[in-house]
């Protein structure tokens, strides 16, 4: 042992604690930054978030009613709101079309609905939502058929949509998911982009309109997104009793989402007060009857071979209901919906146009 | 063995150039041009290859690609190979380490100086000079090797496998599995989040479609990480910092890989040639030498250690090292009996007081294998913990035993379900086994594959306990006649009643025994806090006692 004095002493332990400090030191700069980074977040959160209730309240009032405030920098827009005004009685709440070809249902019932060029202007960007739980195949009616999908993502891109990007939040590792469901496929061959989400791609989001969830990690591209549209399945569920397109809306939740099953049907509807897709399209070519949401038995699946498409959420899910062989009122969702004002659950108070293709 | 080396081996500042007159030793080291010739010039060509090749398996190593060739290196490790071998478990591809085994015997440790990709990185990354520990340090280190033999052997005939986490292949590829990986999905991740914050939607778009090519293969959704990761980080370190010990301590003393080839290389025919008239005694060569084999003040080589790496040939001012057809007789590699018999001793009473059999009784029922593993006493014989299973994983469920396993089970693939769930599509970690301590499953039969099976506990369960509706744990149970089923009631048997009001008609979960698969995503969804109210047990019998 070298004989040290008092001075190489005190140095070479000043020099041990600041190797000592610095590693701790350098783990509470990055907790600061990461705080100080969600201080930033909620910020932007509010912005986004009030410009984006804005921004989708016009594109509903210039569909439904007469628009003052027409979104006037795309001409496709103008012309909707005339024809809305000239044959306001023609459009009905819901198309609902059966046929046996998947994506030849999707296209009869959105020219029943006045086309997408109605809810897609050119050059707007689409976010495609559909339900990819996990991965099965189309068969087994636990994802929404690529069929489906892809007639969509063909009628946004002949619409002049610049850019239609296919996203969900699968339970399964994502690319298997998308890739067994058959999605990966039919996206890329319709010219849509895949999108796998990452935890960029969530941002808490206040809920104003919420009484059980107040805030909640949405995804950000969902929710900017020009046009959004939900294109759930028809499926079972253990608790829900069915899953549709108010439920489907659980795939652009960030985690602790598992935590939104308790107190369910007030929860997905303090989303759905959030979040409004300007078009939802219930796939129920197949459907899977028993042994939902996941499934994994030909035997549980049906055929319907029908499509419902419509603007309101809880009305396409109050028709999905009944192809599902259920009431409307028998899903304490849609019932807590119709309380909250988010829609009638009545469906003769409706406009159904039913058609075959 | 230390009867014919000189007092201080290597030390050309005190011994060379003593007695006779050679040149001294500076001018032989960048020495006369036009020197070198052979195929040894090409030896860091070949060992960059191989180090790429190496890593460019393993970075492809995802799903769906696995494949057990995936594991090539590991597949031409002879430990590995002897080992399931030795444990009955056979599969054509060993075949691959065949040649491995036998190269030292024409061309001694070859395969270290031009193959091996960990030999590559403690060459790369360790001091270029000489550094010496004193010589008793030496004698000592030099007697390593077949000590570790001797205990590679017992455990071999005690049925552990933990030697492997020695093993350097085995090593690097768990290393990197769980050290490179991670931090390139998190570096990725970051660059792309700082890109993403630009705003700009061009670049954004760009994130978006690098990200989609990448996830699942470099990126992951839920970032990659795994237990242990600094203790592998220290175990890397550690191997190369021996190196500023004595220089390439690791791959000269203490790798056992090295040890086999040099066992079976000590009397190579190929290799290092000595014109001991030609040659002055001028001990340049034994300094160079990166591996300590040249013995005998530069006229012997130990045949054992030498890589053919022939930086002694470059170094020799005399011309008088070639590469070439050894003579018989000379062998420096001669361990005494003496040294054996202690070695063998102690190596064995080591392994029979260490393995008792009590230790390899299976108590902890949380612990869960991957689909396909063997039973656990064959799985602890054949798992070279090398970790090709995890990196192959895409849910990063499978992850390194710390304890639950005992000591022994250091670093054998577990299932940690709060971490993730076994993929109901997925059958990776079967495909990518070297040793096959995970045997290779189709779909079909791994989804009928039961690892454990879940258990609910009323007390924690929300609607058992609370009397509050749940059922996420029904929701993602992937089997297609569900093993989750719920009764609607007075809350069942246990005490249900009591939570609250409420439980008169909320949905109560049970587990289906029969259908149950323990593939654990009740486990990883499960919105109860920390500790899940449904929890995978290990239902199959395993363990010394239940054989």
């Amino acid at each position: 042992m070298r004989e040290m004095n008092r001075r190489t002493f005190l140095l070479a332990t000043g020099r041990w604690l600041l190797i000592a400090g610095l590693a701790p030191a350098v783990s509470g700069c990055g907790r600061v930054l990461r705080w100080s980074e969600s201080q930033g977040r909620t910020g932007q959160t509010e912005d986004t978030a009030a410009t984006g209730t804005t921004g989708r309240t016009t594109t509903t009032v210039s569909t439904t009613t007469t628009a003052s405030a027409t979104t006037s920098t795309i001409p496709a827009g103008e012309a909707t709101t005339t024809t809305t005004t000239t044959a306001a009685p023609a459009i009905p709440d819901l198309a609902v079309i059966r046929g046996d070809s998947p994506d030849a249902n999707v296209r009869a019932a959105l020219a029943l609905l006045g086309g997408m060029e109605r809810f897609v202007g050119r050059g707007d960007r689409v976010v495609v939502k559909p339900n990819v739980l996990t991965g099965r195949p189309p068969e087994y009616a636990t994802t929404t058929n690529p069929l489906v999908v892809s007639a969509i993502i063909r009628m946004c891109l002949e619409a002049g949509a610049a850019q239609v990007v296919v996203l969900d939040y699968p339970t399964a590792s994502a690319r298997g998911a998308f890739k067994e469901a058959g999605l990966t496929q039919a996206v890329e061959q319709a010219g849509g982009t895949l999108k796998y989400l990452s935890s960029r791609d969530f941002e808490k989001v206040e809920i104003p309109e919420g009484e059980a969830i107040t805030s909640w990690p949405l995804v950000t591209a969902a929710l900017e997104a020009d046009v959004l549209i939900n294109v759930p399945i028809g499926k079972t569920h253990g608790m829900a009793g069915l899953t549709l397109a108010m439920k489907n809306l659980m795939g652009i939740m960030g985690d602790p989402r598992g935590r939104i099953h308790q107190d369910y049907p007030r929860k997905i509807t303090d989303v759905n007060t959030r979040v409004k897709p300007h078009l939802v399209i219930l796939d129920c070519y197949r459907t899977l009857m028993r042994n939902g949401p996941t499934g994994g038995n030909l035997n549980d699946v049906a055929m319907p071979k029908t499509v419902v498409a419509g603007t309101s959420q809880v009305a396409v899910d109050a028709y999905g209901a009944t192809v599902m062989g259920w009431r409307p009122t028998d899903l304490p969702s849609l019932v807590e919906a119709h309380r909250r004002g988010l829609g009638e659950i009545d469906l003769a108070k409706y406009d159904i146009v039913e058609g075959t293709a | 063995m230390e009867g014919r080396e000189p007092a201080h081996p290597g030390a050309p500042g005190e011994l060379g150039g003593g007695e006779r007159s050679s040149p001294p030793q500076d001018t032989g080291r960048r020495g006369p041009r036009a020197r070198r010739r052979g195929l040894h010039r090409y030896r860091r060509v070949f060992q960059t290859v191989f180090l790429i090749l190496f890593f460019a398996l393993l970075t492809l190593t995802f799903w769906p690609l696995g494949n057990i060739w995936m594991s090539g290196f590991l597949l031409a490790d002879p430990l590995l190979a002897i080992n399931s071998v030795a444990n009955g478990v056979f599969k054509w591809q060993f075949l691959l380490a065949v040649p491995v085994l036998l190269s030292p015997l024409f061309f001694g440790r070859a395969f270290c100086g031009y193959v091996c990709p960990m030999g590559f990185l403690v060459e790369l990354i360790g001091p270029r000079r000489e550094r010496h520990p004193g010589p008793r340090a030496r004698g000592f280190l030099r007697q390593v090797p077949l000590f570790g033999l001797m205990v590679v052997l017992m455990l071999i005939l005690f049925g552990s496998a933990v030697f492997l986490v020695f093993d350097p292949l085995s090593l690097l590829t768990r290393s990197a599995a769980t050290l490179v990986y991670p931090a390139v999905d998190r570096g990725l991740r970051l660059a792309g989040d700082v890109l993403y914050e630009t705003g700009v939607p061009a670049v954004q778009d760009g994130v978006d479609s690098v990200t989609s090519l990448l996830t699942g293969r470099l990126v992951f959704t839920d970032g990659l990480a795994y237990k242990l990761q600094l203790v592998m980080l220290i175990m890397f370190i550690g191997i190369l910092a021996v190196s500023w010990i004595e220089r390439r301590l690791w791959c000269r003393h203490l790798c056992p890989l090295g040890a086999l080839l040099g066992l079976v290389g000590r009397r190579a025919v190929y290799g290092r040639v000595v014109d001991d008239q030609a040659c002055s005694a001028c001990e340049a060569c034994t300094a160079v030498c990166s591996m300590d084999a040249i013995r005998d003040g530069g006229l012997s080589t130990d045949c054992s250690r030498c890589q053919l790496g022939l930086e002694c040939a470059d170094t020799c001012s005399r011309g008088a090292i070639r590469w070439g057809r050894r003579p018989q007789k000379e062998h420096a590699h001669d361990p005494s009996r003496r040294a054996l018999l202690k070695a063998g001793g102690l190596a064995f009473a080591g392994a029979f007081f260490l393995y008792t059999g009590l230790g390899r009784v299976q108590r902890n029922v949380f612990l869960i294998r991957p689909p396909g593993a063997r039973s656990e006493l064959d799985f602890m014989a054949t798992c070279a913990r090398c970790g090709q299973c995890m990196k192959s994983c895409p849910t990063n469920v499978i992850q390194p035993a710390v304890f639950d396993a005992g000591l022994e089970g250091f670093f054998t693939p577990q299932m940690d379900y709060r971490r993730a769930y076994c993929d109901w599509n997925c059958n990776e970690c079967g495909k990518v086994c070297p040793t096959q301590a995970i045997r290779e499953l189709t779909l079909p039969e791994k989804r009928l594959k039961v690892i454990g099976r879940a258990y609910i506990d009323h007390n924690t369960c929300i609607p058992w306990a609370d009397g509050r509706e749940c059922l996420v744990c029904e929701e993602m149970c992937p089997v297609p006649e569900k093993a989750i089923v719920f009764t609607t009631g007075g809350g069942g048997g246990h005490g249900g009643g009591q939570g609250s009001g409420r439980s008169g008609n909320v949905k109560l979960p049970h587990v289906v025994p029969e259908r149950c698969i323990g593939c654990g995503v009740c486990q990883y969804s499960c919105p109860v806090t920390n500790e899940a109210a449904i929890r995978v047990r290990a239902v199959v019998p395993t363990g010394f006692l239940s054989r």
